[in-house]
């Protein structure tokens, strides 16, 4: 369980704080989304989360957040890092190795996993991506898609409870795309791992979050069921946040009168819904 | 005018990344690059750009072989934006990375200031800031900023909205329409498809190295066979009535539909009904 109570902050340098009055569950194995305009917060939020707020990025801290029942500002870094694995939105700058295995081993190795465990580790993480081919590739010969999964599967070796993307899918094409949350909420099922994704994507994010969250100057709008939040298209447009075209053109007929019906989030939808207006 | 005529390339000399590659964009085309990761769209770029020669066949722009080009005439003619303006902007405040291309080209003096102010002023830019304090949509603008500045004929955008929010990436696509309004040919690699759809008049898809198909976007875009062998899933309307067409007994129209306004009227059409205005809030 990750939970926000009235979490604020203000980075040292900042006048104002960048998020206010925060509270917030996300349950065990929950697949969360957040998203919203640049400069919204979303990112701070994940900082909160893996611990980089306080402990590296120092201000006025408000409030409380807990992950798995630890307080991120009581519990060191070490120790929540143990629980919580981070990919970063620029994937060169968490790489450290020049080798992939070499990638997958040293999390591994700083967290002392025990000698015998390690092959397995890494034979799972990199199969766990679909990357075990580039196990001997050295990373500077590797696409940005490629580095990507290799960031998602160093870190899912390390088997955290908690695991927090800053927009994973950045640098991949639609189809690797859905590969890569296929494979994270497939991971997240078996392993009940709860997975934090920061995204721009809302397509992608409609499709694979239980809960997705609207963060706007700092306050979180919305958070809910996707059908739920995009049931507000027309407030999610106004804050900077674009919805799927399948909404758009579902709330284009209902705002025609030609469909009544729920929310539709993806593609199947929209079909589903347009064979019983035209039947 | 850009000519590649059985173009392949190899970053290593062995293992050939670009396969008996040929197209031509034409002055004031807007044409989009599309397919997987590793599938020869940026290889294509930089031959075009000049950070890549070819191995064999031959890479012409307006007629002269790039391979003859010095780079300074070459960036005259193509301006690029990179995916990541951070790996573009170099300069302390916002008027210097403006100026940093006359400068590079030794075109310095009164029409270049002139130009500059007049894009500090268009895009709403404060001149003295400093680059890597602006956030990332505006970073973008001003990389994108100082390639017009200098006024290239064509511009590349190597995944010109990738990491933006919706409204910035409506911003920069603006301009980019506007430009392209006005004469200036496009050539983008846009993994989105829904700004590809929305933008481009012309999709050449790609896969292995090969094009494996070149003409009229929503063409492309509807070929079940391009779909397939490329990876490419197309914008969200154009699948739903491509989903239709295969499943329902609809209309033409419908099952021909590439845009929200395209589907509204269809639809009602098929409903009997008198369709109003339809507004779309989004990229469309």
């Amino acid at each position: 369980m990750i939970e926000f109570n009235e979490f604020s902050f203000r980075y040292r340098e900042g006048a104002e704080p960048v998020v206010r009055d925060i509270t917030l569950s996300i349950p065990d194995g929950c697949f969360v989304g957040i998203t919203g305009a640049a400069g919204s917060g979303k990112s701070t939020l994940t900082y909160a989360i893996n611990g980089i707020i306080p402990h590296c990025y120092p201000g006025d801290f408000y409030g409380s957040v807990t992950v798995e029942g630890c307080d991120t500002v009581d519990t060191s870094l070490t120790d929540l890092s143990r629980l919580v694995g981070s990919v970063c939105q620029d994937i060169d700058s968490q790489m450290v190795s020049t080798v992939v295995e070499d990638e997958i081993l040293y999390g591994l190795e700083n967290f002392a996993v025990p000698r015998e465990e390690i092959p397995a580790r890494v034979d799972e993480a990199l199969a766990s991506m679909g990357i075990a081919d580039l196990r001997d590739r050295t990373i500077d010969s590797l696409s940005g898609g490629q580095k990507q999964k290799v960031a998602v599967a160093s870190v899912l070796a390390l088997h955290p409870k908690v695991l927090v993307l800053d927009e994973p899918t950045a640098e991949l094409d639609p189809a690797s795309s859905v590969t890569v949350f296929d494979l994270l909420a497939r991971y997240a099922r078996e392993h009940g791992t709860t997975v934090v994704v920061v995204e721009q994507k809302i397509a992608l994010l409609s499709d694979y979050a239980d809960m997705l969250v609207i963060v706007d100057e700092g306050r979180i709008r919305f958070a809910d069921t996707p059908d739920a939040v995009l049931a507000h298209s027309e407030e999610l447009l106004a804050l900077g946040v674009n919805v799927p075209r399948s909404t758009t053109l579902m709330n284009a007929l209902s705002a025609q009168g030609l469909y009544a019906g729920p929310t539709v989030r993806n593609v199947a939808g929209a079909a589903a819904a347009l064979k019983e207006v035209l039947a | 005018m850009i000519e590649f005529k059985n173009v392949s390339a190899s970053y290593d000399g062995e293992l050939a990344v670009l396969n008996d590659v040929s197209f031509t964009v034409n002055n004031g085309d807007f044409v989009a690059f599309v397919g997987t990761n590793g599938a020869g769209k940026s290889t294509t770029m930089r031959l075009v750009n000049g950070l890549l020669k070819p191995t064999s066949g031959e890479v012409l722009i307006d007629g002269v072989p790039t391979t003859s080009l010095k780079t300074s005439e070459l960036a005259r003619r193509i301006g690029f934006l990179f995916q990541n303006p951070d790996r573009q902007i170099c300069c302390n405040t916002v008027r210097e990375e403006l100026m940093f291309g006359f400068k590079a080209l030794g075109e310095e003096g009164s029409e270049a200031e002139a130009r500059v102010d007049a894009m500090i002023e268009r895009f709403g830019f404060d001149a003295d800031a400093e680059p890597y304090l602006l956030n990332r949509g505006t970073r973008q603008l001003l990389a994108l900023a100082s390639i017009i500045v200098l006024a290239p004929p064509t511009i590349i955008l190597d995944e010109p909205t990738t990491g933006l929010d919706f409204r910035e990436c409506v911003k920069v696509m603006d301009v980019v329409r506007e430009l392209n309004e006005n004469g200036t040919t496009v050539i983008m690699v846009c993994h989105d498809m829904e700004v590809v759809g929305d933008f481009a008049r012309r999709v050449i898809a790609m896969t292995a190295g090969r094009v494996v198909a070149d003409g009229p976007t929503f063409e492309v875009l509807r070929d079940g066979r391009v779909l397939k062998e490329a990876h490419i899933l197309p914008p969200q309307v154009t699948e739903v009535s491509l989903i239709l067409g295969r499943e329902a007994a609809c209309p033409a129209a419908v099952a021909e539909a590439n845009t929200v306004a395209q589907m509204v009227t269809a639809v009602a059409q098929a409903c009997d009904r008198e369709v109003e205005d339809v507004e779309v809030e989004a990229i469309d």
